[in-house]
């Protein structure tokens, strides 16, 4: 009994190993390890780097680390996002967050689709406008920033140059809790409605010239045209304009970091990637800010979720 | 054809390869050259070729040789602070010219990312050799991470029988020295413009307390085209700031111990709110909440303002102006209500432990001490020794006179919005009750509130 188990379990054996071997043969050989030194080596550095990243900060946000010296892994909770939630701070940033997210995308969406319908009737120099209009997309946060803030003085600032022409009282553009965030989203939407604009104008001059021609002959107004029949087809590049500045939305935090030069960014305009990075390196409250990253990562998968999930319906993924 | 062919790519090979190695060899002999070129500059005359046995046997008297390098991280990046940091590195260099240094400017404003810097490499276990930071409370944001300087550095050089004993008690942290303080900002500061208080028909001698001050501010707006005073509230420090004098000056400076102790009188809070509140809404430029204080500076400067309170650094910035000088086109009294007070402020230099290069970063922090590292730094950056012999005449009037009143006040409380006072996280929470309720609109009982809560944590 016993020998004979013995030996099935033996020729068992080398059947495996034989069946192993040559799988292992067989997977050496193909297409994908064969090829691995090509895709592998950039996606193990951005697993490291991005994914590796996200991981450990992960980890962090439910531990207690703070101050000097390391995480301890003991005890994980989710006492930091508790904290987070019921903070006035959070609740006040998230709010901006969101007000920063919705309205500087929805203006810069509509200011660029006008300016692209504009330059689509085929104005006068409308390619140097298109430059013109492009430009401050092509400056640095830090540049614009300090632009904006000499405009928003307000006693010097051309802003209020204009304001008090006009027999208005001067406005404390930055200086005034309600305000402030309107300032910063008007400045970034003069950075950006470029952007939106160059996306449409792509879209439009995509469209062929026969629609228009038989909805004139159809007897449509200009109005209608656009409205029914044109602005329809620009789907695609609205999700697209949309993605890109909801994304720059959330990382508004170059330009009031630029604005202001410190963490702490004008009363008012406080988003969540300021009061992150404000808690983690003025305070070391590395768990806290951890859990703060986390969320802002999960808005931003919520931007970018449905985008990825309406390419793939699509088949463009 | 082929064989060549192949001949000739080897030596382009051998060639590429030859010229690789060299470009090479330069980068790396000008990464290494970079920390001392400066050594070779301060050497001059001596002629050597920086052959390493040659300096080291000139050098030091105590012919001890480093060899790690020096690396100290300071946010003293532009104007009065980068020329006194260069004086006291040229200093250095010229004691110990063989040492491999590297001093590295974090700019920014207030420290904003030198101390980002310095907590994420300590958090990372990345110390430097040494780095600049308040010391007092503010040191307990690198607690358990700081070197102890007591017996190699405080005891090896008698610090403690030459340094003031209140800056010898803000350098230590949990019986550890940890720090060498470097100067000694004053606070309780009003500069004003004398042309524009004799044309108000002020006699500033006379501003004894936040009543007259308020006085006086409101004759220069009724009487003069110019604004009353400037203050910067692009961030609240500045109100933090100016809100301790007025505290100190209306009820004394045990009301601020108290305050900053943890045992906060919600009146007198209250009460310098409210003249801070007025000040702010009546008598300050209209831009306030768009500049820093250097803009505030310049206002007083180009003479669009009357006053400023602010730490005498703003005399470093006054100075660097030929045209606009002490006692001609501005002069200096105490905050008024606070003669004889010295609201202390210290720079100082922070060790931290597991440090990088221990005999290097020792021999400069003693360095640091030195009558003659003291005057140095001190002259340029407005500020004042923390020595208790020092000679005045080797310090400008103006400092001098600061020196003088640094060694025989009556009372020197420690400053809130500068880190001496309470810990980071508390100055972080007055900080923030100012930011949240003191920019205008100015909600006083809400700014109060805010305040007794962060000193009562």
């Amino acid at each position: 009994m016993a020998t004979h188990d013995n030996t099935e379990h033996v020729s068992d054996a080398t059947d495996e190993a034989v069946g192993w071997e040559s799988k292992l043969q067989y997977f050496l050989n193909s297409d994908f390890v064969r090829s691995a030194p090509y895709w592998g080596i950039p996606f193990v550095l951005m697993s490291i780097a991005v994914y590796g990243g996200i991981g450990y900060n992960f980890a962090i946000s439910f531990t207690d680390y703070e101050g000097l010296g390391t995480p301890d892994y003991s005890v994980l909770d989710l006492e930091m996002y508790a904290q987070a939630l019921s903070s006035d701070a959070f609740i006040a940033a998230a709010q901006n967050n969101l007000v920063l997210l919705v309205g500087f995308t929805t203006i810069c969406l509509v200011l660029g689709l006008f300016l692209a319908i504009l330059l689509d009737h085929g104005i006068r120099f409308s390619e140097k406008f298109q430059t013109v209009y492009l430009l401050p997309m092509s400056l640095s946060f830090v540049v614009t920033a300090q632009l904006w803030l000499w405009m928003f003085n307000v006693e010097s600032g051309i802003l209020n140059l204009v304001v008090t022409t006009l027999g208005f009282n001067p406005v404390d553009w930055l200086g005034n809790p309600s305000i402030a965030l309107g300032a910063v989203i008007f400045a970034l939407i003069w950075q950006f409605s470029g952007y939106t604009m160059v996306v449409y104008l792509a879209g439009l001059q995509s469209i062929p010239d026969d629609q228009f021609e038989a909805a004139r002959v159809d007897g449509a107004s200009i109005t209608r045209t656009y409205l029914r029949i044109i602005v329809p087809q620009l789907k695609e590049a609205s999700v697209s304009a949309a993605v890109v500045l909801m994304v720059f939305a959330l990382k508004a935090f170059t330009f009031l970091y630029a604005l202001v030069g410190r963490y702490r960014p004008p009363n008012g305009t406080d988003i969540l990637a300021t009061l992150m990075v404000r808690r983690a390196f003025k305070f070391g409250e590395w768990a806290y800010s951890a859990a703060i990253a986390t969320m802002l990562l999960v808005m931003a998968l919520g931007v970018i979720g449905p985008y990825l999930y309406y390419q793939y319906k699509q088949g463009s993924l | 054809m082929a064989e060549h062919g192949c001949s000739d790519e080897s030596v382009n090979r051998r060639k590429y390869l030859k010229a690789l190695s060299v470009g090479a060899a330069a980068g790396l002999a000008g990464c290494t050259g970079g920390g001392g070129s400066e050594t070779e500059a301060t050497e001059g005359g001596s002629g050597s070729d920086g052959s390493g046995g040659d300096t080291e046997t000139g050098g030091d008297s105590s012919g001890s040789t480093w060899d790690s390098q020096l690396e100290v991280l300071h946010g003293w990046a532009g104007g009065d602070g980068e020329a006194a940091v260069t004086a006291l590195i040229e200093a250095f260099e010229e004691e110990h010219p063989e040492m491999d240094t590297n001093f590295q400017a974090v700019g920014a404003s207030a420290n904003v990312n030198l101390n980002a810097t310095i907590l994420r490499r300590l958090a990372n276990n990345n110390p430097m050799s040494s780095f600049a930071n308040w010391p007092g409370k503010n040191l307990e944001r690198y607690s358990g991470a700081l070197m102890d300087l007591e017996a190699d550095v405080w005891d090896a050089e008698g610090f403690k029988d030459t340094m003031q004993s209140r800056a010898v008690e803000m350098c230590k942290l949990n019986d550890k020295m940890p720090a060498v303080p470097i100067g000694s900002h004053r606070m309780n500061n009003l500069f004003y413009n004398p042309a524009v208080f004799e044309e108000a028909g002020i006699d500033a001698s006379s501003l004894d307390s936040v009543d007259a001050l308020l006085d006086a501010l409101e004759t220069i707006d009724q009487n003069t085209d110019v604004t009353p005073m400037a203050q910067a509230m692009v961030a609240p420090w500045t109100n933090l700031q100016l809100w301790a004098q007025i505290l100190t000056s209306q009820s004394g400076v045990e009301a601020y111990t108290n305050f900053i102790e943890g045992n906060p009188d919600r009146a007198a809070v209250v009460e310098a709110l409210e003249a801070l509140k007025t000040i702010n809404e009546n008598y300050i430029t209209a831009d306030a909440s768009s500049i820093s204080f250097t803009t505030a500076g310049q206002k007083v400067i180009s003479g669009k303002a009357a006053t400023i309170h602010q730490g005498n650094w703003v005399y470093g910035m006054f100075r660097a102006d030929d045209s606009f000088n002490y006692k001609e086109q501005w002069d200096w009294i105490p905050f008024p209500g606070t003669e004889g007070i010295y609201f202390y402020h210290v720079d100082s230099i922070v060790a931290p432990s597991n440090n990088p290069s221990r005999e290097e970063t020792i021999a400069w922090q003693k360095f640091v001490g030195s009558k003659k590292a003291q005057i140095a730094f001190n002259n340029p950056k407005g500020s004042v020794p923390l020595r208790t012999d020092i000679d005045p005449s080797e310090l400008t009037d103006f400092l001098a006179m600061t020196y003088e009143d640094l060694t025989d006040s009556e009372a020197y409380p420690p400053t809130i919005a500068h880190g001496l006072a309470v810990t980071p996280k508390t100055m972080g929470a007055c900080k923030t009750a100012f930011g949240d309720n003191f920019m205008g609109p100015f909600k006083v009982e809400a700014t109060a509130d805010a305040l007794i809560e962060a000193v009562s944590e």
